[in-house]
């Protein structure tokens, strides 16, 4: 079926018309199905009978995480409410949508569902409705562009229906999860929607704006299928009568809707009175932006101007980062994510290839725990085609891919994980020759690179070149021809040029300064994607200059809030006479690492930890027990400790030495709660007191711990619960740890959790993360 | 927004170090300037409460409200950021967070009181309180549809997701209410409570 002529009208609710009917809330209305279908055929006869050319089957919630304990399958369900509707359909032209909706349950990081079982749920819902014999699959009401994807994924893979995806924004132009328009229009077009829109939320005057919004992100046909206006919290009836909404439905269309329909609170009557609205009308221009981006779903990353990539994530030539991929610390590489967002990247290149790590299973679990906590669209880095393409499943959003070359063999492979995937790309101007001499033969290799992606179907706009930086001290003449080669690119092909900037200056003293100068020079040139280290200030001063030059920083504001008001030289250390234990008891992370790497010039690694940062926390720490230090200021003097810790850790990854560590400590929140920020300060407080802290994670099944402490041999097991209603969890990973041949030693705690009801588990009782740090000492030391 | 609210939650007291006390009052404006609370509520002729506490103080109301109040998925991606940056700052905004949330719930009571300006408002009581257990929590967000119009979920085992999410039930009566379920008696964390061990008690 196409989309694109003229308007397509669709049907109106069914979930609101069925209350209407006498169907309370909650319970499973897919049932139905099975038990009226006499009701639903009757009531999508009305649909078509007043215009409707595509019906929604009653499958919305026919999930298996929904309709657990109805008594029917999912494919029961399905098949009977997509049969229900082709009854209705019989002898008209209208089409039969099998109809999906959230699955009613988060996924990660918000809630505890997996991507991965997200998209089996959808799977299954996707062939059971292609199966039973539906035109089209619809997906709608969609908050969370994750689970979007993850239906969207679900429906292309498994079936061959075309698919419409809407989600419902709100009159913040976000969805609840924070998602924007821009952010859904380039996510799902990329993942290859037939049709993308919103649905539900507010009535079409409030949508009216958005669906403009998503005109202008967007080549593929814009739906609308809003409510009847807001529901009134006495009587629960909805605002608009079906006149006042089709009338209203004329600002979506000339806002660029041309499929459209009606959400909550809508009624047949709705629909005819739009359909009749539209005679005569003629759908709206659509003027699309083709302006490149990348994203996640609260940030949109334009490239209208000068965007740097941090390059930090990287294990090449950085020992700390090595041990942190061999030892699965994700926390360390997240860590280093988050001091780059902070520094001013605009996009985080991802590389976590080095031997000995399985980067086809590590890219997609850092990749998941960046997105957890930075808000940064990522540049997947590699060249296993494998790993790639695991990245780009579990990526959230509209990534990048670095990197593709001229080379026919490497174009063939990656380039349709690419278009599957809809990401942008980054070639490399080199192919089985090396990387050419000239200027022109480097933009020659970038113009074949470019052909080949448009014949992927690649847009234009997300084809980046390298034109690649050579080293200036071997190779003085090339720095000259990758400026001439970026100036070309980027003039002639008018596409985005990425660079690794630092390159130029390997093997020379003072290395900052040359690269500063190279990095002016090919901005000026036309580079837009500096691949830089975003913490070297030089570095973002002359960005940040550049943007006032070119233009692009408008009024100077941004150069100006980041040097107004600061002194022009750095100012001299804080106190000359601050110590390491002030330093880490008043939560000074800087100058308590700073401190530290000057006392291990004169003491050893293991000393400075017993004699001075162990000391100095235990003051706090007795402070703390006394009232006169609250648990803020426990937390920051365990974080400057931190700030020590790693200062030792690199000295020790740089010696080839293995980490000073006292114990192993497992800790989760247990199955069901899903509350862990109380589980998080307690790690944080342990891990500073130089345990090693296996973190489970929340909501973490009991059978996961026992597991995980039988494997890593470890002595002490943290649990944490919040509420009444996960004590039960508690107490059955406490009953299944203690059952082990050699059990570890139990600590439990949480607001509901008291010493009197540890002791009935057999296990330590820690109210707060100071006593979890004694009991520690007591079991472990 | 009340500082003093914000400090109790996180534990500190209000004579603590005055850069720690200014450090809360960044973090509480920077989430007010952020995130604002959004709530749904309905009012029901009568719904279905277990428990001894709910019925007595529903005793003479004419009408039920439920309330559900939350900061949304942003407040918990905002915990999620700051805990990667400095769980000091994170416990502070997680405090601010639940002050914020209730201060949400005032809002929408005062929204509720306005509607009906011939009614007398109960207090507002919530799951996990008393004898009014959270296998409630399905049922009040079914009833105001709260998944749908504010994303808020209920998990198995009944807590709710996003994390700053508050559900209420209140009375409305056509004479004036007295505050009959205040107080530690009524209170679920009255065992486990260290303002209480500490021989103080709550503002509620």
């Amino acid at each position: 079926m196409r989309f694109d002529r003229d308007f397509l009208i669709l049907d109106g609710a069914m979930g609101t018309v069925l209350q209407k009917r006498g169907l309370k809330p909650g319970g499973v209305p897919e049932v139905l199905n099975l038990t009226d279908p006499e009701m639903l055929i009757a009531i999508h006869r009305e649909y078509i009978d007043a215009g409707s050319r595509v019906i929604y089957a009653n499958t919305f919630g026919a999930n298996a995480h929904k309709i657990a304990g109805c008594g029917h399958s999912v494919e029961e369900l399905i098949t009977a409410g997509v049969h229900n509707a082709q009854k209705a359909a019989e002898g008209t032209d209208a089409k039969v949508a099998l109809d999906i909706g959230p699955l009613g349950e988060l996924l990660e990081p918000m809630g505890s569902l997996s991507f991965e079982d997200a998209y089996a749920l959808f799977a299954e819902m996707a062939v059971a409705g292609e199966k039973a014999g539906a035109d089209l699959a619809v997906i709608e009401t969609m908050t969370d562009l994750y689970e979007a994807k993850a239906a969207l994924l679900a429906v292309k893979e498994n079936t061959s229906l075309p698919v419409m995806v809407t989600m419902s924004f709100d009159d913040t132009g976000r969805t609840f999860t924070g998602c924007t328009v821009s952010a859904m229009a380039h996510t799902l077009e990329g993942l290859g929607a037939d049709a993308i829109g919103l649905n539900c939320s507010l009535g079409p005057d409030g949508v009216a704006p958005i669906v403009a919004e998503l005109s202008r992100c967007t080549r593929l046909p814009v739906i609308a299928k809003p409510n009847a206006g807001l529901p009134d919290p006495v009587d629960g009836s909805y605002s608009m009568g079906p006149e006042a909404f089709a009338q209203a439905m004329l600002a979506c269309v000339e806002a660029g809707a041309t499929i459209v329909g009606g959400c909550c609170g809508t009624s047949p009557e709705y629909i005819a009175a739009t359909a009749k609205a539209l005679q005569g009308a003629k759908p709206a221009t659509h003027i699309f932006d083709n302006t490149g981006c990348i994203c996640t779903p609260t940030r949109v990353c334009r490239l209208d101007g000068v965007r740097v990539i941090g390059e930090r994530i990287n294990p090449t030539g950085k020992k700390r980062f090595q041990q942190a991929l061999l030892e699965n610390d994700l926390d360390y590489i997240l860590q280093v994510a988050v001091e780059e967002e902070d520094a001013g990247a605009d996009i985080l290149d991802v590389n976590v290839g080095y031997p000995g790590v399985d980067e086809v299973a590590m890219l997609p679990r850092v990749i998941k725990k960046l997105q957890s906590a930075v808000t940064l669209p990522l540049q997947l880095d590699s060249s296993n085609a494998e790993a790639l393409e695991a990245g780009l499943r579990v990526y959230n959003g509209k990534a990048a891919v670095n990197s593709v070359n001229g080379e026919p063999e490497v174009l063939a492979k990656l380039l349709p994980i690419v278009r599957k995937y809809g990401a942008a790309v980054v070639g490399l101007t080199l192919d089985k020759g090396g990387i050419p001499q000239t200027s022109e033969a480097r933009v020659e290799i970038a113009k074949r690179i470019l052909d080949a992606c448009l014949a992927h179907n690649i847009p234009r706009e997300d084809v980046w070149i390298d034109c690649l930086t050579l080293t200036v001290s071997a190779q003085q003449e090339q720095a000259m021809e990758t400026l001439k080669a970026v100036r070309m690119v980027h003039s002639e092909l008018g596409l985005q040029t990425v660079l690794g900037v630092s390159n130029i200056s390997f093997g020379l003293p003072n290395r900052p300064f040359l690269n500063q100068a190279f990095l002016l020079q090919a901005l000026a040139a036309g580079l837009t994607l500096p691949i830089i280290n975003p913490n070297l200030r030089e570095l973002m001063d002359a960005v940040a200059a550049h943007r006032v030059l070119s233009g692009e920083d408008a009024q100077c504001t941004r150069y100006v809030d980041r040097f107004a008001g600061q002194p022009t030289v750095k100012a001299a250390v804080s106190e000359s006479s601050l110590t390491l234990d002030d330093a880490i008891v008043r939560g000074l992370k800087a100058d308590a690492a700073r401190l530290a790497k000057e006392a291990l010039a004169q003491q050893d690694e293991l000393s400075l930890v017993e004699q001075r940062l162990i000391p100095a926390l235990d003051k706090v720490g007795t402070d703390y027990e006394s009232g006169r230090a609250f648990l803020p200021q426990l937390l920051s003097a365990a974080q400057a400790a931190q700030s020590v810790f790693e200062v030792i850790r690199t000295s020790i990854a740089q010696k080839g030495g293995s980490p000073v560590k006292k114990g192993k400590i497992a800790i989760a929140t247990v199955q069901g709660d899903i509350h862990d920020i109380g589980k998080n300060i307690v790690k944080t407080v342990l891990a500073n007191y130089g345990y090693e802290v296996i973190d489970l994670g929340r909501d973490v099944a009991p059978e996961t711990v026992v597991q995980a402490v039988a494997e890593q041999g470890i002595r002490l097991v943290g649990l944490s619960a919040l509420m009444t209603t996960t004590l039960p969890a508690m107490e059955e990973t406490t009953r299944q740890l203690l059952a082990m041949p050699n059990p570890p030693a139990v600590m439990v705690g949480g607001a509901v959790v008291t010493a009197d009801y540890a002791e009935s588990l057999g296990a330590y009782y820690a109210h707060d993360a100071r006593q979890a740090v004694d009991v520690a000492r007591k079991v472990l030391e | 927004m009340d500082i003093s609210e914000v400090l109790r939650y996180a534990g500190v007291a209000p004579d603590a170090d005055e850069s720690l006390v200014q450090r809360t009052e960044q973090i509480t404006q920077e989430l007010c300037n952020a995130i604002s609370p959004r709530w749904v509520w309905r009012v029901f002729p009568s719904i279905d409460l277990p428990g001894q506490t709910a019925q007595t103080m529903l005793t003479d109301c004419h009408s039920v409200c439920i309330l559900v109040c939350t900061l949304g998925a942003a407040f918990d991606a905002r915990l999620r950021a700051m805990q990667a940056r400095d769980m000091s700052d994170a416990l502070l905004l997680n405090a601010a967070g639940s002050a914020l949330v209730e201060e949400g719930c005032d809002a929408a009571q005062r929204e509720i009181a306005a509607r009906f300006p011939q009614a007398h408002l109960t207090d507002r009581f919530s799951p996990g309180y008393g004898d009014l257990p959270l296998s409630v929590q399905p049922m009040l967000c079914d009833l105001t549809d709260a998944q749908r119009r504010l994303g808020v979920h209920v998990t198995d085992t009944f807590l709710l997701n996003p994390v700053k999410t508050v559900t209420a039930v209140i009375g409305l009566s056509d004479r004036p209410q007295q505050a009959r379920i205040r107080g530690c008696a009524y209170c679920s964390l009255r065992e486990s409570c260290s303002l209480r061990k500490g021989g103080k008690r709550c503002a509620l």
